[in-house]
């Protein structure tokens, strides 16, 4: 029981510092999110449809995007941009490392989201004299998009966790928070309690609103 | 002017050749029914005439265009290009085994999703013209609900609708009644017996021979890629010349009898 | 220009690289063989075990495994146990993979239809008859894609462990760099060594998912 009371004290001291790392955590993400979508959306026509040198290079791209640690990308960026004359803040450089990243794997997801639609679609599209963009855009990109969007959902938790390893650069996110205050403030386990707590909340909330979505979704396709 | 002409047409699957030299022509108005037992090319050669097969050998016209190849002077052939292939396809609609319909519509957009895209009609007028199709299947009260909750005869029709929207020259059926549940083959069978009788140019492949003798005005039997008798139903259904396809008759004998 | 820094640091570097395989080879085997015991358990517990192992999944895969780490390397002194990093740290990494592996093992072996097991039990097959000769057999090749993804994931995670002071590839890359400067082929050198160490993973988990996709 004293340990319980202990805790909440010490969480309500840690409250501002956690508050401002939690905004700078959403703040990564939020940034990263629209990044990661609109480069997949680049690079997937590239993939798919372009000449066999761009099909090569974005192939080559999204491979090394998925073999190589984010942390090692991040610190590429942040270490490497300098020598090339570009200062970006830290808060950029972590933005951008999870950006280029996820925007690897969503590309792969949508990709697989195309291809998922049957050929039987495709025939009905062109029988009735459609052009491949028209049945692409009528019948094919509104059937795979409403596919992906659970994996969709899955990779933005991802996203959403690895928002973490901005720290590492010396973002003060929430992660951050924890190691700034144990030499600040003497605490360890606790804060980094509440930090997972946090982290819990957050990717649980995100989880519901997209289970949610998915089954209006379905409920609708059947 | 025949509306479809078929001429020499061939085809094969790597080393596989699956249609041997087919030719045909289909005058307006006319029911034409394909036989054949599986594997004798009779679908694929129905999916070459809109061109959702390629050919590799002769040519097709429809209303006396070639889709897919043209000869050049020099006697070459030619790839017409993709948008002048769709708008040929415009003029010939499918009705497919597995009905294709659209899940992500409703039924009435599945319906619209022709002349609306495709054609570029008002929207308005587009929904007129699909009602009225819908309620000539006997689905308008269908119309807002989702492929998925119709049942197989149910979404078939709507099937033909959709490609009766486009208001194409020829209609082509690619065993239409295969994959349904027996019960629910009468309906089909129904509408398409109503548009033969309206007028309607159909290719019909399929096995319902009782379906050939009432309302085809020409039995085509395919056999190995190759087309080995043709005629009148009544008389080469009750004089087949070929073994073939006397083996073909007796095989599917039972359902034919019973009619 | 040559990559002279990178080959002159390659050998101090492929230590790391080294101690990165060991850390990654520990956790992959403690971390499946965990997750694939916890898997199992969880289809054939009753309802408190089963929302005990959902929780323990849900939690751990909601939390990011760099805070995971944080933890661990705090909860052991905390609790008063003096242990090295690199083992505070790959339990928790173990920790983390199991959860991950867990939960695909126990949607494989609820994937395999119950059509099958309702006809092995008419034929008079005993509960563990079926799940080793009907279930586990279909649930592995259904599973193999995900866990091999996922094992992919956790060797690339273990670069993680240098934030919190463990030493292993990405650590003695931070090193070098910061002794030399030369980022763009220290760390593209790196990423390099990283490739080719996921890669034939990465190869293996696609020829298995294409496999999987034939017998459906």
């Amino acid at each position: 029981m004293d340990f319980l009371v202990n805790l909440l004290a010490i969480w309500a001291r840690l409250y501002p510092s956690l508050v401002s790392g939690f905004a700078v955590t959403i703040s990564v993400a939020l940034a990263a999110i629209p990044l990661a979508l609109l480069g997949a959306l680049l690079l997937t026509p590239l993939r798919m449809w372009g000449g066999s040198i761009i099909h090569a290079v974005t192939g080559a791209y999204i491979e090394f995007m998925r073999n190589t640690p984010l942390l090692l990308q991040i610190y590429l960026i942040y270490f490497g941009l300098p020598l090339l004359g570009l200062y970006p803040s830290e808060f950029m450089c972590g933005v951008i490392g999870i950006a280029m990243q996820h925007a690897a794997f969503l590309a792969e997801i949508y990709r697989g989201g195309i291809e998922s639609i049957s050929q039987r679609q495709w025939d009905a599209a062109r029988a009735m004299g459609m052009t491949w963009a028209k049945a692409l855009r009528n019948v094919i990109l509104p059937q795979a998009g409403l596919r992906i969007l659970g994996p969709i959902g899955n990779q933005l938790i991802i996203l959403v966790k690895d928002t973490s390893l901005v720290s590492a650069i010396g973002v003060v996110d929430l992660t951050m928070v924890g190691k700034v205050s144990i030499e600040r403030l003497a605490v360890t386990l606790e804060i980094f309690l509440a930090i997972a707590l946090i982290y819990l909340a957050l990717t649980g909330v995100l989880g519901a609103v997209l289970r949610i979505i998915e089954r209006r979704v379905l409920e609708r396709i059947g | 002017m025949p509306m479809i002409e078929i001429r020499d047409l061939r085809k094969s699957y790597a080393e596989l050749e699956v249609l041997k030299g087919i030719s045909f022509d289909v005058e307006k108005g006319e029911v034409v029914v394909v036989l054949g037992p599986s594997g004798s090319g009779k679908s694929t050669m129905l999916r070459c005439i809109n061109l959702l097969e390629e050919f590799q050998g002769g040519g097709i016209r429809i209303d006396g265009e070639a889709i897919g190849y043209t000869t050049t002077e020099g006697g070459k052939r030619r790839r017409r290009k993709e948008a002048e292939n769709a708008k040929l396809r415009e003029q010939v609609g499918m009705v497919f085994q597995s009905f294709n319909l659209f899940p992500h519509r409703t039924v009435l957009q599945n319906v619209m999703m022709g002349p609306l895209k495709v054609k570029g009609i008002a929207r308005r007028e587009a929904e007129a013209l699909a009602r009225d199709l819908l309620k000539k299947v006997g689905l308008l009260d269908k119309a807002d609900q989702y492929p998925a909750r119709l049942s197989g005869g149910q979404q078939q029709r709507v099937g033909i609708a959709r490609a009766l929207a486009m208001q194409p020259k020829v209609m082509l059926f690619d065993e239409v009644t295969s994959a349904l549940d027996p019960e629910l083959v009468g309906e089909v069978l129904r509408v398409m017996r109503q548009l033969a009788q309206e007028g309607m140019t159909m290719i019909i492949v399929t096995h319902e021979i009782h379906f050939a003798r009432d309302v085809g005005d020409r039995i085509i039997f395919m056999d190995h890629g190759a087309i080995v008798e043709e005629g009148l139903p009544a008389n080469i259904l009750a004089n087949p010349k070929s073994d073939r396809f006397k083996q073909f008759l007796r095989r599917y004998q039972g359902d034919y009898l019973d009619t | 220009m040559t990559p002279n820094v990178l080959i002159n640091n390659l050998p101090y570097l492929l230590k790391g690289a080294l101690v990165t395989l060991e850390l990654s080879v520990v956790v992959l085997i403690a971390g499946n063989l965990l997750g694939l015991v916890i898997g199992i358990v969880a289809t054939s517990v009753g309802r408190i075990g089963q929302s005990l192992i959902t929780a323990y999944i849900f939690v751990l895969r909601g939390i990011p495994i760099l805070v995971i780490m944080l933890l661990g390397y705090y909860a052991f002194p905390a609790l008063g146990y003096r242990v090295p990093a690199y083992v505070a740290v790959g339990v928790a990494q173990i920790i983390y993979v199991s959860a991950f592996v867990a939960e695909i093992v126990r949607s494989a072996i609820l994937s395999v239809p119950s059509g099958q097991i309702a006809a092995a039990r008419s034929l008079g097959m005993r509960r563990f008859s079926i799940l080793k000769e009907i279930v586990l057999p279909q649930a592995t090749r259904i599973a193999i894609p995900p866990l091999l993804n996922n094992s992919l994931t956790a060797i690339k995670q273990t670069s993680y462990v240098s934030v919190v002071g463990v030493w292993e590839l990405t650590y003695a890359a931070r090193e070098v760099v910061e002794r030399t400067l030369a980022s763009f082929q220290i760390f593209l050198g790196v990423m390099a060594i990283y490739f080719i160490i996921c890669y034939p993973l990465s190869l293996l988990a696609r020829r298995w998912e294409r496999r999987a996709a034939v017998v459906q």
